[in-house]
C-alpha cells in the first residue's frame, strides 16, 4: 500500500506539470489522443474498393 | 493486493494523468446514402477507363487517397477530377458519419491510398507514404 501511495505522489507531481508556451492571444486546442481502430477503417475501405472494381485483383 | 492488482492501477493512473482517451470502435460506413451510392457507381462506371489510364502510366495513385494526372494523355484530367471528386463524397461520408472530423478525414484518405496501393497492378505508378511516385513491382 505504501508502494502505491509513493507511486501515487509522484506520478501526480510529474504528470500535472503542464507548460504552456506561445501567444496568449492565439489559443491552443489540446485534443485528447483517440484511438482509431485501423483494422476497421481498412475493412471499410478494401470492402469500397472492391465494390468499386467488381473484386478485381491485383 | 497482488502484484497483478498493483500494476493495472498504476497504469490507469498513468493514463489518466496524461490524458490519454481510448475509443476504440469500429468506423464504416453506416449509412448508404443516395450521394454515397452515387458516388460508388461513379467510380464503378469510370473504373475501366482509369485502369487504362494507370497502364499507359497517365494517372497513379496517390498516398492521400486520389489519383494524380502524371502524363499528358487528353481526356485524362476530367476523369482524374470526376474520380477524385467521388473519392472525396465517399471519404467525407465516413468522417462525417463517425464523427472523425478533419483529423479523421486525413487518416481515412491514408488508409484508402494504402488499401489502393494494395490493390495497383504491376507496372501502376503509385505514391508511397513519404510522397515518392515509383511503379508497383
Amino acid at each position: 500500500m505504501k508502494i502505491i501511495c509513493y507511486v501515487f505522489l509522484a506520478v501526480f507531481a510529474v504528470g500535472c506539470t503542464v507548460k504552456a508556451v506561445g501567444d496568449p492571444n492565439r489559443p491552443i486546442t489540446i485534443n485528447a489522443n483517440i484511438v482509431v481502430d485501423i483494422r476497421g477503417l481498412k475493412k471499410t475501405a478494401v470492402g469500397i474498393e472492391d465494390m468499386v472494381s467488381g473484386g478485381a485483383q491485383p | 493486493m497482488t502484484l497483478r492488482q498493483r500494476s493495472a492501477i498504476f497504469v490507469l493512473l498513468l493514463l489518466f494523468q496524461t490524458g490519454v482517451a481510448f475509443a476504440v470502435q469500429n468506423y464504416d460506413l453506416k449509412e448508404m446514402t443516395p450521394a454515397v451510392q452515387q458516388a460508388i457507381e461513379g467510380r464503378k462506371a469510370r473504373f475501366a477507363q482509369l485502369q487504362q489510364l494507370k497502364r499507359a502510366g497517365s494517372i497513379g495513385e496517390g498516398n492521400k487517397g486520389y489519383v494524380e494526372a502524371l502524363g499528358t494523355l487528353s481526356g485524362a484530367e476530367q476523369s482524374v477530377a470526376a474520380e477524385n471528386q467521388d473519392r472525396q463524397a465517399i471519404y467525407q461520408a465516413i468522417a462525417d458519419q463517425n464523427q472523425l472530423g478533419a483529423e479523421g478525414l486525413a487518416e481515412i484518405q491514408r488508409i484508402f491510398a494504402e488499401v489502393q496501393r494494395g490493390k495497383a497492378q504491376a507496372g501502376d505508378l503509385i505514391q508511397l507514404p513519404m510522397g515518392e511516385w515509383i511503379k508497383k513491382g
